[in-house]
């Protein structure tokens, strides 16, 4: 039987490197130009045609949009909406990311850690950024929790600080873990049931047709949480300490 | 669409969301313990021991503040 983890190898097609930068051209590079082009194709000429009565493209684009804004309204406030560019761009290529990589024989492009971590990283480097430049070195009361007496400091400095450092961290590896483990089960699935041979090999495969349907609710599930998060790492940047009283 | 109305899929989400936040502080935690018993002070196991305990404080109040924000 196949290692189970073999669908996650790259291989590269053109080998190419930049004053000895390895930028070879690989399935997961080919499936990131897909999505990207993918998602521009719809949203560009759902964006083109602005019927008061919307056609299937343009609904599609209107719900996305709709449903993103919502998460910013939730999470970040009004003021949040300078960051809709970013927060939609993040959420479409993940979601298309995820969604693409279930179809046989594609690759998931957010079942490497590199480029989950790249975006977990980018989006925490900007909440910091965000929240020096709106705040100053005020900014370094986030590692203060409200109301912490003077003589628990030396404790609670260290944990806060931690508990940041774990952002990232927990949002890269959520992304990675989830699309990872998931297609893991798909493929160690597929095997039991191609090895398992016509008399009990039918029950793995149709385990796997129940599991493509759970892979499409987590495609869309971690796609959603990556942008939640996202959203509320730069809203406590944004609002320090404000935001506890007007989260739901 | 939103597949955070549907309750199954919410829940599925914020249980992800939670385990993930525990694993994140522990290894930031016992990370940073065992960088600084090696490269500063090299008091071998307590830097990190002492970062795990405080790795784990971490996640359960990341936890913990993932859970508040629940609605309902």
């Amino acid at each position: 039987m196949d290692n189970p983890l073999h669908p996650f190898e790259l291989h590269n097609f053109i080998e190419f490197s930049l004053f000895g930068l390895d930028i070879s051209v690989n399935k997961a590079v080919i499936m990131m130009w897909i999505v990207i082009a993918l998602v521009g194709a719809i949203m560009i000429k759902a964006g083109t045609s602005r019927g008061l009565v919307p056609g299937k493209l343009q609904s599609l684009a209107e719900i996305l949009v709709d449903f993103i804004r919502g998460i910013i309204l939730d999470t970040m406030g009004k003021d949040g909406m300078k960051f809709f560019p970013l927060i939609a761009t993040l959420f479409l290529f993940i979601l298309f990311c995820n969604l693409l990589g279930l179809i046989p024989g594609s690759y998931t492009v957010t079942s490497q850690i590199v480029v989950t971590a790249v975006f977990a990283l980018s989006v925490y480097i900007l909440s910091v950024v965000v929240g020096f430049a709106l705040h100053g070195l005020k900014f370094m009361g986030i590692l203060v929790p409200p109301g912490t007496p003077a003589w628990l400091l030396p404790l609670m400095v260290p944990i806060e600080l931690i508990s940041q450092l774990a952002r990232p961290i927990s949002l890269a590896v959520r992304l990675f873990a989830n699309m990872t483990a998931g297609h893991v089960i798909l493929g160690v699935l597929f095997g039991l049931g191609i090895t398992g041979g016509l008399l009990i090999g039918w029950l793995p495969i149709a385990f796997t047709v129940a599991m493509n349907g759970l892979e499409l609710g987590i495609a869309f599930i971690q796609a959603y949480i990556f942008t939640v998060l996202t959203c509320v790492y730069i809203g406590d940047a944004m609002h320090l300490h404000g935001h506890e009283e007007h989260a739901h | 669409m939103p597949p955070s109305s549907d309750p199954f899929y919410a829940g599925l989400g914020q249980a992800v969301r939670v385990g993930t936040e525990l694993l994140a502080a522990l290894i930031v935690g016992g990370g940073l313990g065992w960088l600084a018993d090696t490269y500063l002070f090299s008091t071998q196991p307590w830097g990190m021991v002492v970062g795990l305990v405080l790795g784990a404080a971490a996640g359960i109040l990341n936890a913990y503040r993932a859970a508040q924000r629940w609605p309902g």
